[in-house]
């Protein structure tokens, strides 16, 4: 998936301790994030949100003047972007009461560079989806936003399932996705027992896809686990 | 109650047992006493007897032989021969006493052998026609004078035995319960009391009454047992919370050291040399952070601060979801995870908390990779047989010594041991698991699998 775009978002970094702020600046400047705000209270916070107007925000749970879940419900009150917690609380009440705020993520520190990118990443996708381009694969390209595939000049509509669970290997592509969690996209809450549904509607979003879809190149299956989507920038 | 029930149960028993003891020693009693009252009928045998020892001399005379005379004085009476034609005495002994009249009328006489002759009771014989009367001191027989009972009140006899003994124990019960009440309403709080003990609650007996010794007893050992319990508590909780609090303060740092020693690894400007030892800090600051969330999980779980979230979760889905983040994750392809079931699994629903499910496989698979740092294959495989969902993850690495698989089954982990500690028996994240699971009433078994490393069987209920 072509990736660019995201790199452009608005980015708020809120954490009291400077260093810290300064290596996640640091690790999203390497990735080619460009615009990038920090602020080290909640006070600050607030200013630099309503002065930059953000696409996504990173939040300490404890800041000097304030929780992080605060401060998440007075920076929606002004606008309705992305939140991303980044707290050393990692028991289960906080990460739970910060997703249950309307938080996207909660990441528990310390954290892999990595990790923190492919959040960030997956969210700002997630979010703002409609601005995608097309996602190139080997044989073709995915448009999400008409549920469509390019094939040359040749244009191969998807299915609401197929789309949903294109979208989920999008999402994390490059990654197993597993069975469990695909049908859960496509058949949501209950997901039991769709397993033989499943490997029918990959089959058929091979055909179209794939060039030779018997040996996917695009879609490809883990053993067990459940099956991976190559992007041409994820090879 | 169940105390206070047996012992009424055991006093009621214990008063009926009391009541028919009673009843049988009595009816002994009163037999062995009424089986010498037999001899009564002694004075009217020796009124005959003086009557049998008096003879006629023909002259209207009698003459009572020694025998006779020696009845007389045996039972120190006295006795008069009545004439059968005019009712006067043709004879009597010696010590007549002066009051007794000489003459009888046929009423005198139906008196006389029916009860007393001037106070002195009397026996009779008959001596031919006449009547011999003897009479006895009179303090040595009480007469009953009418010897008669209603025809009814014999015919009902057995009825009101019954009903005298229904009275009699009916009352003695009465007795019992009023005189008991006052004593069981004294042992009832005593009772409560000691039974609450054992759950850990805060008592306070009244302390009056018949025993208030001990229900002061028994509220002094509350009181010091609800203290004890409050210390052990509170240092539990210090120690949780100290080391929540450590491993809290432990992340930010260790974000950073973790952080840079990510971007040092990936800066193609460095040396490769260089760049591995930025991996080497990578690699160990990850070991820290889940020795640090460890620790702190494993110490809230064995202070029981961590409740469990219990929901139906699917073992099948967590196991592939973990596997799935390991080699998504795995980006050097080092610890290649193989998923040795069919491809149609049963979901084996178990009832437990996801979170720490999760964790307890993620631990194991980590231990895997923990200790084997050329690399290993990680096989993993589930099944759902006899209710019971087994999970097996095996490793075809390095493995352990047979010694320390017994160690790690057997031997409890330091930070559950109460002896000093001499070494570190094994990692936390065994101890976790074991925690983990055991908190499910599941079981772990750890051995040397089939592809020659080491292998983790988890068995949990199915719900």
């Amino acid at each position: 998936m072509n990736d660019d775009f995201l790199k452009e978002k608005r980015i708020l970094l809120v954490d009291d301790e400077q260093e810290l702020l300064d290596m996640v600046v640091s690790i999203l400047k390497e990735d080619g994030y460009k615009r990038i705000y920090t602020a080290k209270t909640a006070e600050q916070a607030v200013c630099e949100a309503q002065r930059v107007r953000p696409e996504l925000a990173v939040l300490d749970v404890m800041l000097p003047d304030g929780d992080g879940f605060s401060l998440l419900k007075e920076l929606k009150k002004e606008a309705d972007y992305p939140v991303l917690f980044l707290s050393a609380r990692g028991e289960d009440e906080d990460r739970l009461a910060g997703l249950g705020l309307g938080a996207d993520d909660y990441i528990v520190k310390p954290f892999l560079p990595k990790e923190l990118l492919f959040r960030i990443s997956a969210i700002l996708r997630r979010s703002y989806k409609n601005e995608n381009p097309l996602v190139p694969l080997h044989a073709c390209r995915i448009d999400f936003s008409r549920a469509e595939i390019h094939r040359g000049s040749q244009r191969i509509s998807l299915t609401a399932k197929e789309h949903d669970l294109l979208f989920a290997l999008s999402q994390n592509a490059g990654k197993i996705v597993t069975i469990d969690a695909l049908c859960e996209a496509a058949w949501g809450d209950n997901p039991y027992g769709y397993e033989n549904s499943l490997m029918a509607h990959i089959r058929r979003i091979r055909e179209k896809i794939e060039e030779n879809p018997s040996k996917p190149q695009s879609l490809v299956t883990v053993k067990g686990l459940g099956y991976k989507l190559i992007t041409e920038e994820k090879k | 109650m169940s105390s206070a029930l047996k012992l009424i149960r055991r006093f009621i028993l214990i008063l009926l047992l009391s009541i028919c003891l009673l009843f049988v020693f009595n009816a002994v009693l009163l037999f062995y006493l009424s089986y010498h009252q037999t001899g009564n009928a002694g004075g009217w045998k020796a009124a005959q007897a003086v009557s049998d020892a008096l003879t006629a001399d023909g002259n209207g005379t009698y003459q009572l032989s020694r025998e006779g005379a020696s009845v007389l004085e045996e039972y120190q009476a006295w006795a008069i021969l009545i004439d059968d034609n005019g009712g006067n005495v043709v004879w009597h002994s010696d010590n007549l006493p002066g009051a007794v009249p000489l003459a009888y009328s046929a009423s005198d006489i139906a008196q006389a052998v029916r009860g007393y002759i001037c106070d002195y009771p009397t026996t009779t014989g008959s001596h031919g026609g006449d009547l011999l009367i003897m009479g006895h001191p009179k303090t040595a027989y009480w007469k009953l004078m009418w010897n008669t009972f209603d025809y009814n009140t014999i015919a009902k006899l057995p009825q009101h035995v019954l009903v005298f003994i229904i009275c009699n124990l009916a009352a003695i019960f009465l007795i019992y319960m009023i005189a008991s009440s006052g004593i069981f309403r004294s042992v009832k709080p005593i009772l409560c009391g000691i039974e609450a003990l054992p759950q850990g609650e805060d008592i306070y007996l009244k302390e009056k009454g018949l025993l208030s010794d001990l229900a002061a007893s028994i509220n002094r050992v509350s009181e010091k047992l609800s203290a004890q319990n409050r210390q052990l508590r509170k240092k539990e909780t210090a120690r949780a919370n100290w080391i929540a609090g450590v491993s809290h303060d432990i992340r930010t740092p260790l974000s950073m050291v973790m952080g840079y020693a990510g971007q040092l690894e990936e800066d193609t400007a460095l040396s490769q040399e260089a760049r591995c030892k930025a991996a080497v800090i990578r690699r160990q600051s990850e070991k820290i952070r889940n020795l640090v969330s460890d620790l702190n999980l494993a110490s809230k779980l064995e202070y029981n601060m961590q409740p469990l979230k219990l929901s139906k979760v699917s073992m099948t889905s967590l196991v592939r979801q973990v596997s799935a983040d390991f080699l998504n994750m795995d980006l050097e392809e080092k610890y290649p995870i193989i998923w040795e079931t069919t491809e149609n699994l049963p979901a084996c629903f178990v009832l437990g908390d996801k979170e720490l499910l999760r964790r307890a496989i993620t631990n194991i698979i980590q231990n895997s990779i923990n200790h084997n740092d050329e690399g290993c294959g990680i096989y993993v495989s589930l099944a759902e047989n006899s209710g019971q969902c087994e999970i097996i993850l095996e490793d075809d690495g390095i493995g352990a010594s047979d010694a320390r698989i017994e160690e790690l089954n057997d031997k409890p982990h330091y930070m559950v041991c109460d002896d000093s500690i001499t070494r570190q028996r094994h990692g936390l994240g065994l101890l976790l698991v074991k925690q983990i699971i055991a908190a499910h009433q599941g079981s772990v078994e750890i051995g040397r699998g089939s592809h020659g490393g080491f292998s983790v069987i988890l068995r949990l209920k199915v719900s």
